[in-house]
C-alpha cells in the first residue's frame, strides 16, 4: 500500500519500486485483526535487504503467527530520505505504507558493523527515541540479531533486546511473551527483565560495566536476576526447521534476484579469520530429500529459473554430487539452472563442473585468502597452490578465460614476502593457462586480484590481534601493485578506511555508544557506501567524544584481558581459540571437523557433524 | 510456434517498476504458470518476449499489452488464468488474443492525465492550460541521446485534447504520436505547463489506449 504522502514524491526518487511494497507473496494482513506489529527492518537499501536469507525465513514465520503481522522496512536512499525529512514523512513499512512509529516491536537484522549509522538513523526517521532510556510504555521494542549481535556492546545503549544466536524460536518466544506482559498491564522494565531470562536474550540494560584506569574492562554484571552468560540459541535438526515455501519476489532487480536454498549451516573449515566459522558452529546439513522439496517448492511459488544453493562452503556438503544428480533430475527440463556459490579452491571436482555447466562462462572466483603457504597456514585455510593451479587448468581447459582471486592483506604475521607472495600466485595463474592444451583459442588470459584489509572479529583466534594500521595496510598495498608486472592481472585493493573503522566497531565496547549518539545526530548514514563514508569525519567525531579509537582496532590485547563479549557463549570455548591462536603463530595448521575432533567446545549441543562418524 | 498477444493492466504500486523489471516481472510469472514459450535459438536462449510500446515508469496502463510465442498451442482462458495467479497484483492480465496488427503500426497513443498543484486551484489550471494551448507555439527543452538538449514545439504533436474539471485539479484527456516513429512523451506538455508558469504540478498519467495511424484502435 502506498501511502498518499508518500505517492506525492516517488516520482522524483531514483528507483521508486523501492519503496511500494505490492510484490507477488508480500503479507497483508488487517492490522485491526492482529496483536503485534513488527517492523523487520534492514538497515540498507530494497535491493541489498532483499537479498537476504534470513530475513525472507523470518518474515516467513512471523507472519505464519495469525496474531503478528511482520512488515518490511529499508533504509530509504539520500534522496528519498532527503525528501521524506523535507515533508516529515516518518519511516514507514513496506506492506501497510503505515509509519513504523508506534509499532510494538522494530527487529533489525545486523549483517555489518557500518550499518549501525543506518539504524540509528532509521529510528531517527521513524521518530523513534534512539536511546532505550527515552523509550516509554509496551510498545517500540528495539530488537536485533545478526551475526554482529555477538559483540552486541557498541549498540547497547540503543537496542532493547539482542537475540543472540538463530532467531527461529527465540524471536516467537520473545512476541508471545511480550503479548502476555501486554495482556497482564505489565510495564517496559518488568517486561525486558522477564525476556531476559530466556535462553538467547540479552537485554543490555541489565548489565553494568567497570573499567579498568588503563581503559580495559573490569568488570560486567548481570543485575536483577539477569543471566551472567547468555547462551546462542540454534536450531539442531535442520530437516524439522522451518524453511520458508514462498519468498517475496521483488518487482525490481535486487543484488541477488534468484531462489535461495540453505543446505547446511555452520562450516568444518575452522578458518581462523573467519567468525562465521567459529560462531555457527557446529556444522549441520539439511538431508537430500529436504533440500531437493524445498527447491522445487521455492521455484514453483516464485517463478525464479535459478536456485542457489547457500552454505559456507558448498564443496563441503556431504553429498553434494548425489544432491546435484537429485536436482537435475528435474530442473534442466523446467529451465532451472542451478548455481554453487562459495566453492573452495580444492572442491571444484570434474563432477560438480559437470553438474553445473548450465552457469554462464562469465568468471570464476576463487579464495585462496593468501600469497604464501606459510601465511595459509597461520590462518588455517588448508589449500595449496598446487590445488589452486589443478582448478585453475581445469576451468580454462572446459573455456574460461577469467579468474578471480580474493585475498586479505595485514593478517597476522605477514611479511612483505607474504605480500608479495600474492602476485607470484596471481602470476602462477596466469603461466598455467598458457601450459592448458585446451585453453580457448585466440583468446588471452585476465586473473583479477581483490584485497581487502584483515578485520579481527569477535570469536575467533584473531580476537586479540592488534589490526595493522591504515598506512600498513595502505603501504603493502603499494607493495603488491609495485610487485605485479603483467596487464594480465589486474589488482582491486578495498579502502584501509572502512576496515579501520569496521574494526573499531567490530570489537568495541558500551562507551562507542557515545560516538554512535553524535554521529546519529549529525546526520551520518550509509556508511558502507562510498558516497557517504568519510573517515576524516569520523575521526572528528572521534576527538569530540575523548574516544580513541586505536584503543579497538589496532591495540594488541592480552589473554587475559576482559573482552566486551566475553559473556556471550556460541558453545567455541575462549580456551580452544587462545589454543588456536597459539598454533597460528607457530605456523601450525589444524584438521576440519570431519577429520578429527579439535574440542572446541561446539559438541556439547549434541548433534551435527560433533555426533558423526569419523 | 504461434504468436500470441497477452493484454494486462499496469497499476497501484506496480506502476512504479520500469519497464526493464516489468521484462523481467512477466518472464518470471511466464516461467511459473509452465506456459509453452518459445525460447529463441542465439548463442545466449532466452524466451522470447516483446512489448510493442513500452510504458514509462511512474504511468499507469490501462491497455498494455505484450507479444510472446508459443511452441504448442494453448488454451487462451488458462493463461490468463494462470498468468494473474503467478503476477503481483497490480498487474492484471485481461486478455489473451491473436495479435491483429503489428507492433510497428502503432502510431498514437491516448492518455488522460489529473493535474493538481499546491500552488494552483482548479480554475487557475484550466486558465493556465488554456492559454498555453492557444499559442502559437509550445516550446520545452527535450534531451535526446544524439543532439543533447535542443528545444521543440510540441503544439503541432498536439493531435486531440480535451479538458475536464476534477476534485481538486483538473483531467486533461490527449492524444500524442507515440511508436518507433515519433513518441511524444505526455510529461512533456506537463514540462511546458510548469515551465511557462512557474508552477509545481503533480500529475497522475494513465495511457488508455493505441492507435494505428488512421486513429485505429490498436490490436
Amino acid at each position: 500500500m502506498i501511502n498518499k504522502e508518500v505517492e506525492k514524491i516517488l516520482l522524483n526518487v531514483q528507483k521508486p519500486g523501492r519503496y511500494v511494497g505490492g510484490e507477488l507473496n508480500s503479507v497483508v494482513k488487517n492490522k485491526n485483526e492482529v496483536d503485534v506489529r513488527f517492523a523487520f527492518c534492514f538497515p540498507d537499501t530494497y535491493e541489498i535487504g532483499m537479498s537476504h536469507l534470513g530475513m525472507k525465513i523470518l518474515y516467513s514465520i512471523f507472519n505464519n503467527v495469525p496474531y503478528i503481522w511482520c512488515e518490511r522496512v529499508f533504509a530509504p536512499w539520500l534522496d528519498m530520505e532527503e525528501l521524506m525529512k523535507e515533508r516529515n514523512i516518518p519511516l514507514f513499512a513496506l506492506e501497510s505504507g503505515d509509519p513504523i512509529t508506534d509499532f510494538d516491536f522494530i527487529g533489525f537484522t545486523l549483517q555489518y558493523e557500518l550499518s549501525y549509522t543506518n539504524v540509528l538513523n532509521m529510528l531517527k526517521l521513524a521518530n523513534i527515541p534512539i536511546k532505550s532510556c527515552d523509550r516509554r510504555g509496551l510498545k517500540q521494542i528495539v530488537a536485533a540479531g545478526g551475526p554482529c549481535a555477538c559483540n552486541p556492546e557498541p549498540l547497547a545503549e540503543f537496542v532493547d533486546i539482542f537475540f543472540i544466536g538463530e532467531g527461529e524460536e527465540v524471536d516467537l518466544e520473545v512476541i508471545e511473551l511480550y503479548r502476555k506482559c501486554r495482556d497482564k498491564h505489565k510495564n517496559r522494565e518488568e517486561f525486558l527483565e522477564l525476556a531476559a531470562q530466556i535462553t538467547g536474550v540479552y537485554v543490555p540494560s541489565l548489565y553494568e560495566t567497570e573499567y579498568n584506569d588503563n581503559g580495559t574492562i573490569k568488570s560486567f554484571s548481570p543485575q536483577k536476576n539477569a543471566p551472567a552468560v547468555v547462551e546462542k540459541r540454534l536450531m539442531m535438526n535442520m530437516d524439522n526447521c522451518f524453511y520458508p515455501d514462498n519468498f517475496v519476489v521483488p518487482n525490481i532487480e535486487i543484488v541477488h534476484d534468484r531462489a535461495v536454498q540453505e543446505i547446511f549451516r555452520g562450516c568444518i573449515r575452522g578458518c581462523r579469520f573467519c567468525q562465521a566459522g567459529f560462531i555457527y558452529r557446529p556444522v549441520r546439513e539439511k538431508s537430500i530429500e529436504t533440500i531437493n522439496n524445498q527447491c522445487k517448492t521455492l521455484c514453483n511459488n516464485t517463478g525464479y529459473d535459478e536456485v542457489s544453493l547457500s552454505s559456507l562452503s558448498s564443496s563441503d556438503y556431504t553429498g553434494i554430487i548425489k544432491l546435484l544428480e537429485k536436482l537435475n533430475e528435474w530442473a534442466a527440463d523446467e529451465k532451472v539452472s542451478i548455481s554453487l556459490p562459495s566453492l573452495r579452491v580444492d572442491g571444484f571436482s570434474d563432477d560438480i563442473l559437470d553438474k553445473i555447466k548450465t552457469v554462464r562462462k562469465s568468471g570464476l572466483t576463487f579464495a585462496p585468502e593468501a600469497g604464501t603457504q606459510r601465511m595459509r597456514d597461520v590462518i588455517n585455510k588448508n589449500v595449496f597452490e598446487n590445488e589452486l593451479m589443478e582448478t585453475c587448468s581445469k576451468a580454462f581447459n572446459a573455456g574460461w578465460t577469467k579468474v578471480k582471486l580474493y585475498f586479505m592483506i595485514g593478517l597476522p604475521t605477514e611479511t612483505y614476502e607474504d605480500v608479495e607472495g600474492i602476485a607470484h600466485l596471481a602470476q602462477n595463474v596466469v603461466d598455467t593457462y598458457y601450459r592448458c592444451e585446451n585453453k580457448p583459442k585466440g583468446k588471452g588470459v585476465t586473473v583479477t586480484i581483490s584485497t581487502s584489509s584483515f578485520v579481527p572479529k569477535p570469536f575467533t583466534p584473531f580476537q586479540w590481534f592488534g589490526q595493522n594500521t591504515r598506512e600498513e595496510l595502505m603501504d603493502k598495498q603499494h607493495h603488491l601493485k609495485d610487485t605485479i608486472t603483467t596487464k594480465k592481472i589486474n589488482y582491486n585493493y578495498h579502502d584501509a578506511d572502512t576496515s579501520f573503522l569496521e574494526a573499531v566497531f567490530a570489537r568495541g565496547d558500551r562507551r562507542l555508544g557515545k560516538v554512535l549518539e553524535l554521529a546519529c545526530e549529525k546526520g551520518f548514514h550509509f556508511d558502507g557506501w562510498s558516497d557517504c563514508f568519510s573517515l576524516e569525519k569520523w575521526l572528528e567525531l572521534f576527538d569530540e567524544a575523548s574516544i580513541d579509537p586505536d584503543f579497538y582496532a589496532t591495540r594488541q590485547r592480552e589473554f587475559d584481558e576482559i573482552l566486551p563479549w566475553d559473556f556471550l557463549d556460541y558453545g567455541v570455548t575462549k580456551k580452544y581459540l587462545i589454543k588456536e591462536c597459539k598454533k597460528a603463530y607457530k605456523d601450525t595448521t589444524t584438521e576440519h571437523c570431519r577429520l578429527k575432533c579439535n574440542n572446541c567446545g561446539a559438541a556439547k549441543y549434541g548433534g551435527g557433524v560433533c555426533c558423526e562418524r569419523r | 510456434m504461434k504468436d500470441v498477444r497477452i493484454w494486462f493492466t499496469k497499476d497501484d504500486e506496480c506502476r512504479f517498476i520500469s519497464h526493464l523489471d516489468l521484462n523481467r516481472c512477466m518472464l518470471r510469472a511466464l516461467h511459473k504458470s509452465k506456459i509453452p514459450l518459445w525460447h529463441t535459438e542465439g548463442f545466449n536462449v532466452h524466451p522470447y518476449a516483446t512489448f510493442p510500446l513500452p510504458l514509462s515508469l511512474g504511468f499507469r496502463g490501462e491497455k498494455e499489452c505484450m507479444d510472446i510465442r508459443l511452441v504448442e498451442d494453448c488454451d487462451y482462458n488458462l493463461i490468463l488464468e494462470n498468468m494473474n495467479k503467478c503476477l503481483p497484483t497490480g498487474i492484471r492480465v485481461f486478455d489473451v488474443t491473436e495479435p491483429e496488427m503489428k507492433a510497428k503500426e502503432i502510431t498514437f497513443a491516448s492518455f488522460k492525465i489529473k493535474l493538481s498543484s499546491d500552488e494552483a486551484n482548479t480554475d487557475r489550471l484550466l486558465e493556465m492550460t488554456d492559454e498555453l494551448l492557444n499559442k502559437d507555439e509550445i516550446l520545452i527543452e527535450k534531451k535526446t541521446k544524439k543532439k543533447g538538449i535542443r528545444e521543440i514545439d510540441i503544439k503541432p504533436f498536439i493531435e486531440k485534447i480535451r479538458i475536464e474539471r476534477n476534485i481538486g485539479g483538473i483531467i486533461i484527456y490527449i492524444i500524442l504520436p507515440a511508436g518507433s516513429v515519433t513518441n511524444i512523451n505526455p510529461l512533456l506538455f506537463i514540462k511546458a505547463l510548469e515551465r511557462y508558469y512557474s508552477t509545481k504540478i503533480y500529475y497522475d498519467v494513465t495511457k488508455t489506449n493505441m492507435y494505428d495511424k488512421n486513429l485505429k484502435t490498436f490490436k
